[in-house]
């Protein structure tokens, strides 16, 4: 390849106990793309995406973002790099309101220092009302503007699912992880979030999603990589991807 | 009765304070403390022992929360990258460990006789150096008339302010109005009292304006630290820490911010039970940490408003059942002293337990925050 991408790993390794969840597994994904992961369950998709964002430490390999060895930082640090993740089951913060979740998002607040509170609340105060401004342009594009001061608890799976994307793009990232953004989503709203999520590829961003629903894999994704068994098995187009024998083999286990 | 009642309010607020610290700890960021009585402790014995030194009193009580977050500093290390249970259970055996050095490292702390004699703010001894940084009166003799008025103006300010945000939350709701005309001749009996005892100057006096003040400041900083979004990322943190780690938040140093800041105000109200109280190593047993989680559940968890009015209800509890009415009550059914003592506490266990049956969420918290899953 010519141009460096914007995240890979090699050779990621972890073992939980007797279990080898992931073994020699790698990825790259490009800059600007979106970036398909399948893989049957069990695969390790989820623990791989643990270890990119370093939510578990890999026992070994490297992963580089942006030409950066991150796989030594704490999680938080990967995130402030410009990674953000989003999990497999929605995490809305449930006693906090919509809008609160999303401003929490915001990287770098200096509200978000005690002495800056105290000794500079008007800084503090004039970033959060653009922090406000910027939240409520997010939800009003994904649709969940009259939801904003409601509790995030009481929103639905499929607008925690969008809730969760609008958190992350309140960091600013470069490339976002997506673990199954439509599992246990309607119909309608899938579409809803594929077109939401080609959009914002459209304005520079960088996607990285697990799923299971082969639809969505084939709307969005312009390179697929496949896990089985904790390795990598093929990586191509979707179209070849999905017509691969040893793919079909590995989720229908044809001897 | 004037005095009596100048007493029981420097005893509520300086539970109050207490239990603010731990309401930023659990209510706020979710850390369950079962140990908080050690930075009270810490709080209480570096004031009265730095101070007995000849240290000038609020320099030593500064010091002594700072020692207090120093400690919150190190359980924090050590314990904050532990699962919500394990923090429990280690904090509350650190809380021991404090009471038991200080009860037996006697070259330090006197051991089981406690500390004696120590300065108190207001009250005057011969032994003490004696100037305003001290905050003791040069001879027995009464201040300036001056002095007098400034201080029952100052009192007038607090109370003022008091009933003001009294006045702005009754107003938010219809309901609150009972709950809100009880707090606010509360806060008027508090003034009266004060001011009176102020103008005949018992030191006593002195001292509730001190917890009064402290108490103000440390509320109002709080309220502006929890409404901030560095309160915010705390509440994350509650919700699901995960969260805010995936969103770039140094998620330990703001555990362990939260429980240091928790501990030196916990610290600073160490100072003022010794001042109001005395200085044993039993005073500081894990019971005073389960009244300050009593006082934050009657209030409502992570309310600072509450945790006030909490400790207000806890100390008016404790008192007036300590009056000849209830006694002839507790008499007539043959309790002796003793029974008395246990009888009451039955009776504060009764109260959570209707509490958590018809108002889970405590006085000012809110219904529909337990009722959403996570």
């Amino acid at each position: 390849m010519s141009i460096q991408p914007l995240l890979s790993a090699q050779g990621l390794c972890k073992t939980f106990g007797g279990v080898k969840a992931v073994q020699q597994a790698g990825i790259e994904v490009a800059t600007g793309s979106i970036t398909g992961l399948i893989g049957p369950n069990g695969a390790g998709k989820t623990t791989f995406f643990n270890l990119l964002s370093n939510f578990i430490r890999a026992d070994s390999g490297q992963i580089e973002l942006n030409g950066q060895k991150i796989h030594q930082l704490q999680s938080h640090q990967i995130a402030r790099l410009g990674m953000v993740r989003t999990f497999q089951v929605a995490k809305a913060l449930s006693r906090m309101s919509v809008l609160e979740n999303m401003m929490l998002g915001a990287k770098n607040q200096a509200g978000e220092k005690i002495w800056q509170v105290l000794l500079q609340p008007k800084l503090a105060r004039i970033e959060q009302q653009e922090l406000k401004d910027k939240s409520m342009s997010i939800l009003e594009s994904v649709g969940l503007s009259a939801k904003a001061n409601d509790y995030a608890g009481g929103l639905s799976g499929g607008q925690r699912k969008l809730l969760e994307i609008g958190r992350a793009l309140m960091a600013d990232p470069k490339l976002i992880l997506l673990d199954e953004p439509a599992a246990g989503v309607n119909p309608r709203l899938i579409e809803d979030i594929c077109g939401h999520i080609l959009n914002w590829r459209k304005q520079g961003l960088t996607f990285l999603i697990i799923e299971h629903n082969m639809d969505v894999i084939m709307t969005l994704c312009d390179r697929v990589w496949v896990l089985a068994e904790g390795t990598n098995l093929v990586d191509g187009t979707p179209t070849k991807v999905q017509n691969d024998p040893r793919v079909i083999e590995a989720y229908l286990g044809i001897d | 009765m004037v005095i009596y009642f100048v007493f029981l309010t420097i005893s509520a607020a300086t539970y109050a304070l207490f239990s603010l610290g731990l309401n930023l700890q659990w209510g706020v960021t979710g850390l369950i403390n079962f140990g908080h009585v050690a930075f009270m402790a810490i709080g209480a014995y570096s004031t009265v022992l730095l101070s007995m030194q000849g240290m000038p009193i609020p320099i030593a009580a500064l010091i002594g929360a700072g020692l207090s977050a120093l400690l919150g500093l190190i359980i924090g290390f050590s314990t904050l990258r532990l699962r919500e249970d394990y923090l429990g259970i280690v904090t509350i055996g650190v809380s021991e460990l404090v009471r038991l050095v200080a009860k037996n490292e006697a070259w330090l702390t006197k051991g089981t006789f406690g500390v004696q004699g120590y300065p108190i703010p207001f009250t005057c001894r011969e032994e003490y150096s004696l100037n305003l940084l001290s905050l003791t009166c040069p001879t027995n003799s009464q201040p300036e008339y001056l002095v007098k008025i400034l201080l029952i103006v100052w009192l007038t300010v607090i109370c003022g302010l008091a009933l003001w945000q009294l006045w702005r939350w009754m107003r938010a709701e219809m309901s609150r109005v009972v709950a809100g005309s009880v707090l606010g001749i509360f806060v008027l009996t508090v003034y009266i009292c004060g001011a009176l005892s102020l103008y005949t100057y018992d030191p006593r006096a002195g001292l509730m304006l001190l917890v009064l003040t402290t108490l103000m400041v440390v509320y109002v900083g709080l309220e502006k630290l929890v409404h901030s979004p560095w309160g915010r990322v705390l509440k994350a943190i509650r919700e699901d820490e995960e969260v805010p780690r995936a969103l770039g938040k140094n998620v330990f140093w703001y555990k362990l911010q939260a429980f240091m800041l928790g501990g030196a105000i916990a610290g600073i109200s160490g100072a003022f039970y010794a001042w109001q109280f005395s200085v044993f190593p039993d005073n500081f047993e894990p019971l005073i940490t389960f009244n300050a989680w009593i006082i934050i559940m009657i209030g409502g968890a992570g309310n600072n408003l509450g945790t006030v009015i909490g400790a207000v209800i806890f100390w008016g509890y404790y008192e007036l059942t300590r009056t000849d009415f209830f006694k002839a009550i507790f008499n007539a059914l043959h309790l002796d002293d003793t029974q008395q003592g246990a009888f009451r506490i039955m009776i504060i266990g009764l109260i959570l337990m209707l509490l958590m049956v018809l108002r889970p969420q405590g006085i000012l918290g809110k219904k529909e925050e337990l009722t959403l899953g996570r």
